[in-house]
């Protein structure tokens, strides 16, 4: 690992400008920054830590939706009594959401930026209908986490965008259900993750890990035609039965879940 | 200290004494090399090959050479000019210290970068280039029988092993060592068989993965060498390097703190020689620590190919037994001719076969290599014959426990080398195994998509033999004991150990014993901490030693003409006017042995038998493959238990180990010998959550009567039937049977659809 340096901006603003230059990162909780730079992958010249921005607020908005800073660590929304009665899916996720070390520092605008599909929110806030608000030097603009996603650790956030907040509406009648399956250790990266919303008759499927982002599928019939590599977690062949199992069962999570 | 001293005439044998290090390591202060940083020290870091097989056609370093705080970049050229001939090994000296003219697997070593800021020599590292000219390669066991890829021009035996000289020079071949076992007539016997079946099983290439990755310091002066090394055999270590330098042994230091893991895979020599040679080169202390990524191309565990064949008459006796082990050594020899023959012997399994013929081979490949990890061996062959063994019980309609019991190698009755069974509770085991499976109970086979079943294995490991540990035990002037012996404790509770059997013969409190870890200038020789023969033959050796020592003191009572009451204090007092002088017992161990004749026969394979099995309870998830172990039954013959409590942790470490190789752990190579996973995310350990609800461990009453206090080793015992017993489990529930580890949710899904 080269060296780098190190800001800790106390403003947005500062934070934006900041990382307006090439080789420049945001750091968040840097969990997988980190390995990435120790694999020579990334190579910055500059990070630039966001804790100090005041993000990190888990709160109700004005119509009953979860307004989370995206400096908030995945540990603090996994203990929000917010988050638990409102949206006990996403309290249920973050309990096997890699380990309690790394949720202790990661945050939730890192997890949803680094665009790794194995990692468990950006399918489950895909189907709750979740926005993020994402802020540049031109403004703030406002996207569905369903559309924060281009490919594999890529994103459509533009150069020099931050992710300051995300917007998750109140579930209502709504039910939700994430599962993942590990082919290897209980620990591994998912091979598969799946994200069920039901309201009513209306069902809202996301699958991840085997697609190369989070994927809305049509409907529980519509997992042939989706589009599945091969790797080290499962042949092609295998992912697709492990989705079409996981799917189902999900959607019974769901339906016999309290919310 | 934290912890009560025990009176002195408590027994110190059989009491499960908590580990005299715990309190170092918890509080983080005990040694590790990791830990040590001496002044001027160079961090190395090592460039390797990117292909498979190839001739180094240019190397250039200059790039790295000129980046800031690069101190020098050392090619095998330089390394030539010190050791002119720079192989080393234990079985055969092929493994160059770096790369010289060709490569032979990715990830052997081409170049080190040597700077004071480690992070400096990693990007310097980056810098090097590399031209290969590609050679043929081959990257299968039983195809490097026949391949014309040939690793080796030509093989280099070490000659520390007597048989295998005359492999001296032979070329053309990828044949390391084979090893042919007969007795009887196991062609004529299968013909005259009722029922003769036959089986192929495959085992996965693995690593050791211990936490603390392979480190080595080296330091020297114009006439001495100290290597701080985080090694099993500081003796071999000193050995080797004293050979590859031509130096004296008495010029060579050797130190070995605590290991965090070892497992087999610190053993023999790995980076000890490198950093000698560099401090050498440049004059400074030099260290190389590995990261975890590259142990994977440093030591791994032998991927086998094994083919069974079994005949058994009408009342379900086995008759005749075939077996045919390959072994895939990888690139370098390390000790795969030793696994491939020590271990080779007992294919056949722990059953009495009037008629069997082995074959064993140590190829070599074109892939990182392979060692010696917990059992030697012993869990591939393990993994096949009690698959195989179960899959007859099942085509024959036999229960398999009952199976197993009507075959069994009782006590009294020749092994398959001819040497008689002494002191292994074979039969105790299998049924007590039984027993806490509660397999004569009626048993809960699941319903929906989960289906349950459970399944039974045994196996046995013959001791290496012939080897030999020296042990020293002084009684200072005050009283106060010192046990010097070069045993390594890597986590398995050694110093405990010796401490408890000096203290039951001197008569003190264990925990007043001190232990002083292996130092080649200070502590004796000792042949490795390998293959669970240190509680056997270190123990031994401790045992006399303070027994020597007791004389020495009694007799030094006597001619003080001191009462027999007397303190060890007023004797020393008496004896030099003051408290001065201490006595020094010591005492060797080597036990019997008969080499094996041609046929492969002996009347003394080994000093003891160690006997495990394993029972375990599964559910697999019939729309996914995937299997969960509920419960897992662990059961040993280790004699009669020096510290209870250690043995189970051993017990149930090992089984935990055996889980992994079992069900997710396996390195995944491409068509061009590429490995694909090394890393920790990628290659996957088991963690808690992968745990078994239940483990269940238990050493059966039994005494190796030659063992110090009838003791024998346990480290690798409950390895043995962890396997092939989950791979019977899921046959019993979902009707499939694997032949290939490891057991993944999708072989056993595809399975599955097939039937």
């Amino acid at each position: 690992m080269q060296p780098f340096e190190l800001v800790e901006p106390g403003t947005l603003r500062e934070a934006l400008a900041l990382l307006d230059a090439d080789d420049a990162r945001p750091a968040g909780g840097a969990t997988a920054l980190m390995l990435m730079m120790k694999a020579g992958v990334l190579r910055p010249a500059r990070l630039v830590r966001l804790a100090k921005l005041g993000l990190d607020g888990i709160e109700l908005g004005a119509s009953g939706e979860l307004r989370i800073g995206a400096t908030a660590t995945l540990r603090a929304l996994e203990k929000s009594p917010l988050v638990r009665a409102g949206w006990p899916a996403i309290t249920r996720a973050l309990h096997t959401l890699s380990n309690v070390r790394v949720r202790n520092v990661a945050t939730l605008g890192g997890h949803l930026a680094h665009a790794d599909p194995h990692t468990d929110l950006p399918p489950l806030l895909s189907a709750l209908g979740a926005v993020a608000t994402v802020a540049g030097r031109g403004g703030e603009r406002r996207l569905p986490v369903e559309s924060l996603y281009a490919g594999y650790l890529e994103t459509t956030l533009k150069r020099g965008e931050l992710i300051t907040r995300v917007d998750v509406p109140a579930l209502g009648k709504r039910r939700a259900a994430y599962l993942k399956c590990t082919t290897r250790s209980a620990d591994d990266w998912p091979a598969v993750g799946v994200a069920v919303v039901l309201d009513g008759e209306r069902q809202t499927i996301f699958v991840s890990a085997a697609t190369d982002r989070p994927t809305r599928l049509a409907s529980a019939d519509a997992v042939d035609a989706l589009e599945i590599e091969g790797d080290l977690h499962g042949s092609a062949a295998y992912k697709k039965q492990l989705i079409r199992v996981y799917v189902k069962r999900a959607i019974h999570e769901a339906r016999s879940a309290a919310g | 200290m934290k912890r009560a001293a025990q009176p002195a005439e408590t027994a110190q044998v059989g009491r499960s004494v908590p580990r005299l290090e715990s309190w170092l390591k918890v509080t983080g202060r005990a040694e590790y090399v990791h830990n040590l940083r001496l002044p001027g020290m160079l961090y190395g870091k090592i460039f390797r090959s990117t292909v498979s097989h190839g001739r180094i056609k240019r190397l250039d370093v200059s790039a790295a050479q000129a980046v800031a705080g690069v101190y020098r970049v050392v090619t095998s050229k330089e390394v030539r000019e010190l050791v002119p001939e720079p192989y080393y090994g234990p079985a055969f000296h092929d493994q160059p210290i770096l790369a010289l003219d060709k490569v032979r697997h990715v990830g052997e070593p081409v170049a080190v970068v040597l700077a004071s800021d480690p992070h400096v020599a990693e990007e310097a590292a980056a810098l090097i280039v590399a031209e290969y000219e590609p050679l043929a390669a081959v990257y299968d066991e039983v195809e490097a029988m026949t391949s014309n890829a040939i690793v080796h021009d030509e093989l280099k035996p070490a000659g520390t092993f007597p048989d295998l000289k005359h492999l001296k020079g032979k070329a053309n071949t990828n044949i390391a060592l084979d090893f042919h076992l007969r007795r009887g007539d196991a062609a004529g016997a299968l013909k005259g068989a009722h029922r003769v079946f036959e089986h192929r099983f495959r085992t996965q290439q693995v690593m050791h993965t211990p936490l603390e990755p392979l480190v080595s310091v080296a330091e020297c002066t114009d006439r001495t060498l100290t290597i701080h090394t985080a090694s099993q055999s500081p003796s071999f270590v000193r050995i080797e390097i004293a050979r590859l330098l031509g130096w004296p042994e008495n010029r060579i230091r050797v130190r070995v703190p605590f290991l965090g893991g070892g497992f087999g895979a610190k053993l023999y020599i790995k980076l000890e020689a490198l950093v000698s040679v560099l401090s050498l080169l440049t004059k400074k202390p030099v260290k190389i620590s590995l990261s975890m990524e590259e142990q994977f191309f440093t030591i791994t565990k032998h991927a086998t190919t094994f083919r069974i064949r079994s005949g058994v008459d009408r009342d379900g006796k086995i008759l005749a037994r075939e077996c045919e082990v390959w072994w895939n050594g990888g690139a370098y020899a390390d000790i795969g001719p030793r696994v491939t023959q020590k271990s080779g012997f007992t294919a056949p399994g722990p059953y009495d076969i009037e008629h069997v013929a082995v074959d064993s081979y140590a190829l070599y490949t074109n892939l990182p290599p392979a060692g010696a990890l917990r059992g030697f061996g012993i869990p591939q062959l393990v993994w096949a014959y009690e698959s195989h063994t179960d899959m007859m019980a099942r085509e024959l309609g036999a229960d398999p426990v009952e199976f197993r019991r009507r075959n069994l190698l009782r006590e009294g009755r020749p092994q398959a080398t001819g040497t008689v069974m002494r002191d292994a509770a074979i039969e105790k085991v299998l049924d007590r195994t039984a027993d806490l499976l509660d397999w004569k109970k009626p048993f809960d086979r699941g319903t929906g998509s989960v289906r349950r079943g459970r399944g039974i294995a045994i196996g046995f490991k013959a001791c290496v033999s012939p080897t030999t540990s020296l042990a020293a035990v002084s009684i200072n002037a005050d009283g106060s004991c010192i046990v010097y012996c070069s045993t390594v404790d890597m986590g398995q509770g050694s110093d405990t150990a010796m401490a408890q059997i000096a203290a039951e013969v001197l008569k003190v409190a264990t925990e007043s014993i001190r232990v002083v870890h292996s130092d080649t200038d200070v502590t004796p020789y000792d042949m490795a901490t390998l293959g669970s023969r240190s509680l056997f033959h270190m123990g031994n050796a401790v045992r006399l030693a303070a027994e020597d020592a007791v004389k020495k003191l009694d007799q030094l009572r006597s001619e003080t003409q001191l009462p027999a009451d007397a303190s060890v204090k007023d004797v020393f007092r008496k004896r030099y006017g003051m408290q001065a002088g201490n006595v020094l017992g010591t005492a060797s161990f080597v036990p019997g042995y008969t080499a094996p004749d041609a046929n492969g026969l002996t009347d003394n394979a080994t000093p003891f038998w160690m006997v495990g099995a394993s029972g375990v309870e599964v559910e697999v998830d019939t729309e996914t493959g995937r299997v969960r172990v509920t419960r897992l039954i662990n059961v040993a013959d280790a004699g009669t238990p020096i510290n209870p409590r250690i043995v189970e942790t051993q017990l149930s470490g090992a089984s935990i180990m055996q889980l992994g190789f079992t069900l997710s752990e396996k390195m995944e190579f491409d068509a061009e010998g590429q490995l694909r996973n090394a890393s920790l995310a990628e290659y996957k350990i088991p963690g808690f959550l992968d745990l078994p609800g239940e483990i269940v461990n238990e050493a059966v009453v039994a005494e190796q009567r030659s063992g110090p206090f009838g003791a024998k080793g346990v480290g690798e015992t409950s390895t043995f039937g962890v396997s092939p017993a989950i791979a019977n489990a899921i046959q019993d529930a979902v009707g499939v049977r694997l032949t290939s580890l490891p057991l993944s949710a999708e072989a056993i899904y595809m399975a599955m659809q097939k039937k």
